[in-house]
C-alpha cells in the first residue's frame, strides 16, 4: 500500500476530529483501525468484541495501536506508538494512562460503546465526555480518494481471478475450491464476503469477495458459456443524486442492495428496507447487487464507473 | 444443544439479576439462538448483525438474522426480520424489537454486548443499567455440554484432514498463501455443505520463524512475535513452519497448531524441542482433573522447563475453545497467578494446550492439542495425539 494514502486519511481522521472538537478518538473496528493508521492485523471472520484497538490523539497528532510487534504498520506509526496485547484490564488501563494526551481529553469518540470501556474511561480520562463517533468515520470513509479507488480496482481484479479459476474448474472438481486455490496463488486468503459458487440453470451463479491490503474487491453473477446474463440496470441507475426510489425503481429483482464498499462494508447501505433517505454523492464507491449480479461501481459526476471490469 | 445452552444462559442471568439481553456478537448469538452467522469479514458481521434477544422468562429466545436463519434451533428461537444496528435508520426497528421481547427497559438490567453509535444517538436502552454480556456469557459457556464437545471433535477431526494437503504443499518455494489455499480447498471435501458446514475462521497462519529470540521484528514482550500472520513470505528448506488454524462446526472452533520443518527432515536439536515440548504437555496433562485449579497446572508444566517459561509470554500455557477459539479457562496469563490459583476445573471445561520450548539459535516447536475435563482427568479431543513431531 502506498505510504501516502496511509498519510492522507490519517490527516483526514485528523481534520474531521479538529472540526467536531473531539480530542481522542478510540476505534475497535478493525476497518476503522486500518482507515486510521494502515495497520494489517491477522483476520479473523465475524464480530469482534469492542477494544481500544487504535486510539488518535489531537494534541500530540499521534496515532497509537494495540500489538506487541512492529508488524503490518506503517510510518509515520512507529513501534514506540504501541501498546501491548494483555488479557489483564488494570494492565490495558495503565497502557492507556500511558498515552499522552488521553488523561486530560474533554471529548472521546468512539466507534462502538461497552458498558466496560465506559466505565475503564471513568478512571483513565476522569473528565471525558464520551461521545459516538462511528459516523465522524463513515463519513470521512464515504468519499474516496484517488488511491482509494485504485486499491478497490485492483482488489476487482483479483476477484475476476477467482471468478475465472471457478468458470475453468475441470468437470467434477469443486468450482469453489478453484476459485479459493487460484486466489491464495496470487497471494489473496482473505475473504470480504467470500467465494460462493452454485450451479444455476444452465450457468453458474458465482459471487466472490475479498479483501486484499485491506481493500474490498468483489463481482458477481450468473456465467452462462464465460459471460454474465443478469441485467446491469441497477449499475446504471448509481449517479449523482440518485435516491432510494430510483435505485429501488431500476432494480430488476427484489434482492437488491447497494452499500458502500471499501475497507469492506460501508456506508451508504440502501436496499428493500433500509436506507430511505439516503442519496447518491459523487466520490462513493459502491457494490452494487440486483438478485446475483453485483458490481463495484464508483459514483462520479459523469456517471457510474464500473471498477469490477473485468480486464 | 440448544435449548442446553438457553437454559444455562438464563440461570446465569437470573443469578446475577439480569432482566434481559440484546445480543450481537456472533458467538453469543449462537450461544443463545443456534444460529452461526456467516464466516465474513467484521465489516460485513457488523453491518449484517444477526441479534438475539433474550428475556429472563422460559420461551423462545428471538433472533433477527440477515442470512439464512434456518439453523436457529426449533423451540430456542423465534425468527424476526433483520435489523441494522449500526444504521441510524435501523435504531427505531431494533428499539421496537427489544421492546417486543422485553418490554419497557427503564430501570432494568440487562445485558449487551455494545451499544453502536445508531443506538446511542437514538436513546435506545437508555434508562435501562447496561453489563457487559459476557459477564453472563463467559460462565454460562465455559462448561460445555456432550454435543458441544462433540462438535469440537468432528471440527478439530475435520481440520487434521484439511491440513494434511497443507503439509503436502508446503515444500521449499510455496508461498504462505499457496499453503493456505490448499488447506481453505480441502476443508470443503467431505463437508455435506461445502463451505457451510465448516467454516473457516482465522486466516491460516503458516508463519517461518526466526531461530533466535532477536532474531525477527521488535516485540515488547522479550519473546518471537506470533502470529503475524500479515505477509506473504516464500518458504525456503529448512525454514520452522508454526501452523495455526480454526475452523467452525456449528460455530465450535477447531484449534490446530503444529510446527513443521520445509524440505528437509529435522535436525537432532530440533527434535529435542520437541521432546521437551512433550515432557512440558506431558507434565501439564497429568495434573489436569476436575477439581485442580489453574495455578496447578501452570505450575506443573514449569517444573519440566524450570529455567524458561515455556509458552508465549503474551499468551498462555492453555485456553479454552469452544464458540471462540480463544476463551476461557486460560493458564499462565498476564491475569497472574492469583487469578491461575482461585479458578478450579470442572467437567466438561476444555483446554488447548500450547507449550512453546525454545533453544536460541535452533527455534522452537509450538504445537496444540485439545481435551476436555473429566472427574478423573481429561479425554482427548480431535484424532490428533499422535505425535508425529514436524510431520503431521
Amino acid at each position: 500500500m502506498s505510504n501516502d494514502l496511509v498519510r492522507a486519511r490519517r490527516d483526514r481522521v485528523l481534520d474531521a476530529m479538529s472540526d467536531a472538537g473531539i480530542d481522542i478518538l478510540v476505534l475497535g473496528r478493525q476497518d476503522n483501525t486500518g482507515y486510521a493508521c494502515g495497520m494489517r492485523r491477522l483476520w479473523t471472520a465475524g464480530t469482534r468484541p469492542f477494544g481500544a484497538g487504535c486510539i488518535v490523539v489531537a494534541s500530540t497528532q499521534r496515532v497509537h495501536a494495540l500489538s506487541s510487534w512492529e508488524d503490518g504498520i506503517e510510518p509515520p506509526m512507529t513501534f514506540d506508538d504501541l501498546y501491548p496485547l494483555t488479557w489483564n484490564p488494570r494492565i490495558m488501563a495503565a497502557s492507556m494512562a500511558g498515552i499522552d494526551g488521553l488523561a486530560g481529553a474533554g471529548r472521546i469518540g468512539v466507534d462502538e460503546l461497552t458498558p466496560s470501556f465506559r466505565r475503564a474511561a471513568a478512571g483513565f480520562a476522569p473528565r471525558a465526555e464520551i461521545v459516538p463517533a462511528d459516523d465522524l468515520m463513515a463519513r470521512i470513509r464515504l468519499h474516496k480518494l484517488p488511491g482509494e479507488i485504485e486499491a478497490i480496482a485492483s482488489a476487482c481484479t483479483a476477484a475476476w481471478i477467482g471468478v475465472d479459476a471457478a468458470l475453468g474448474a475441470a468437470g467434477g472438481t469443486d468450482p469453489a475450491a478453484a476459485a479459493i486455490e487460484a486466489l491464495a496463488g496470487v497471494g489473496v486468503t482473505i475473504p470480504s464476503s467470500g467465494v460462493h459458487v452454485e450451479r444455476r440453470g444452465e450457468g453458474l451463479a458465482i459471487d466472490i469477495g475479498v479483501l486484499c491490503d485491506l481493500y474490498e474487491g468483489g463481482v458477481g453473477g450468473v456465467f452462462v458459456e464465460g459471460r454474465r446474463s443478469n441485467s446491469a440496470a441497477l449499475v446504471d441507475a448509481c449517479r449523482v443524486g440518485a435516491t432510494h426510489a430510483d435505485l429501488s425503481g431500476a432494480a430488476t429483482t427484489g434482492g437488491w442492495l447497494v452499500r458502500g464498499l471499501g475497507m469492506g462494508f460501508e456506508r451508504p447501505v440502501i436496499g428493500p428496507r433500509i436506507g430511505a433517505g439516503e442519496r447518491l454523492e459523487a466520490g462513493m464507491v459502491l457494490s452494487v447487487a440486483d438478485g446475483d449480479r453485483r458490481d463495484a461501481v464508483h459514483v462520479t459526476e459523469g456517471g457510474p464507473v464500473v471498477l469490477s471490469q473485468r480486464r | 444443544m440448544g435449548v442446553q445452552r438457553l437454559d444455562r444462559l438464563r440461570a446465569q442471568m437470573r443469578a446475577q439479576g439480569v432482566d434481559g439481553a440484546v445480543l450481537m456478537h456472533g458467538p453469543h448469538v449462537t450461544y443463545a439462538t443456534g444460529h452461526v452467522p456467516a464466516a465474513v469479514d467484521s465489516s460485513h458481521a457488523n453491518h449484517q448483525r444477526a441479534v438475539a434477544i433474550v428475556g429472563a422468562a422460559d420461551g423462545p429466545a428471538r433472533l433477527h438474522a440477515h442470512d439464512r436463519a434456518g439453523e436457529a434451533a426449533a423451540g430456542v428461537a423465534e425468527v424476526g426480520d433483520p435489523l441494522w444496528p449500526e444504521l441510524d435508520g435501523g435504531a427505531a426497528a431494533l428499539e421496537s424489537a427489544i421492546a417486543d421481547v422485553l418490554g419497557d427497559v427503564t430501570g432494568c438490567r440487562l445485558a449487551v454486548d455494545a451499544v453502536t453509535g445508531a443506538m446511542a444517538r437514538a436513546g435506545v436502552l437508555d434508562g435501562a443499567e447496561l453489563v457487559d454480556a459476557g459477564r453472563v456469557l463467559v460462565p454460562a459457556r465455559v462448561v460445555k455440554t456432550e454435543d458441544e464437545l462433540a462438535c469440537i471433535d468432528q471440527s478439530q477431526r475435520h481440520t487434521e484432514r484439511a491440513m494434511e494437503a497443507a503439509r503436502a504443499a508446503c515444500v521449499p518455494g510455496a508461498t504462505r498463501t499457496e499453503v493456505a489455499g490448499a488447506f481453505l480447498a480441502a476443508l470443503r471435501d467431505r463437508d455435506p455443505e461445502p463451505g457451510l458446514g465448516y467454516r473457516n475462521g482465522i486466516d491460516p497462519i503458516f508463519q517461518p520463524m526466526p531461530t533466535r529470540r532477536d532474531g525477527g521484528i521488535r516485540t515488547s514482550t522479550g519473546h518471537v512475535a506470533f502470529p503475524t500472520g500479515v505477509d506473504n513470505p516464500v518458504l525456503a528448506e529448512g525454514d520452522l513452519i508454526w501452523v495455526d488454524a480454526g475452523v467452525g462446526y456449528h460455530g465450535y472452533m477447531s484449534d490446530f497448531g503444529r510446527t513443521w520443518v520445509v524440505g528437509r527432515a529435522p535436525t537432532a536439536a530440533e527434535q529435542s524441542l520437541f521432546d521437551r515440548w512433550k515432557a512440558v504437555l506431558d507434565a501439564s496433562l497429568a495434573a489436569v482433573r476436575a477439581g485442580a485449579t489453574l495455578g496447578d497446572i501452570g505450575r506443573a508444566a514449569r517444573t519440566v522447563e524450570p529455567h524458561d517459561t515455556p509458552w508465549l509470554p503474551q499468551f498462555y500455557l492453555a485456553h479454552g475453545t469452544g464458540l471462540e477459539s480463544a476463551e476461557m479457562p486460560m493458564i499462565g496469563t498476564d491475569l497472574g497467578p492469583a487469578f491461575d490459583d482461585a479458578y478450579v476445573l470442572e467437567p466438561g471445561m476444555v483446554l488447548v494446550f500450547e507449550p512453546v520450548t525454545w533453544t536460541d539459535g535452533v527455534g522452537g516447536y509450538r504445537a496444540e492439542e485439545i481435551v476436555a475435563v473429566t472427574d478423573d482427568g481429561w479425554r482427548p479431543l480431535g484424532g490428533g495425539h499422535h505425535f508425529e513431531p514436524f510431520r503431521s
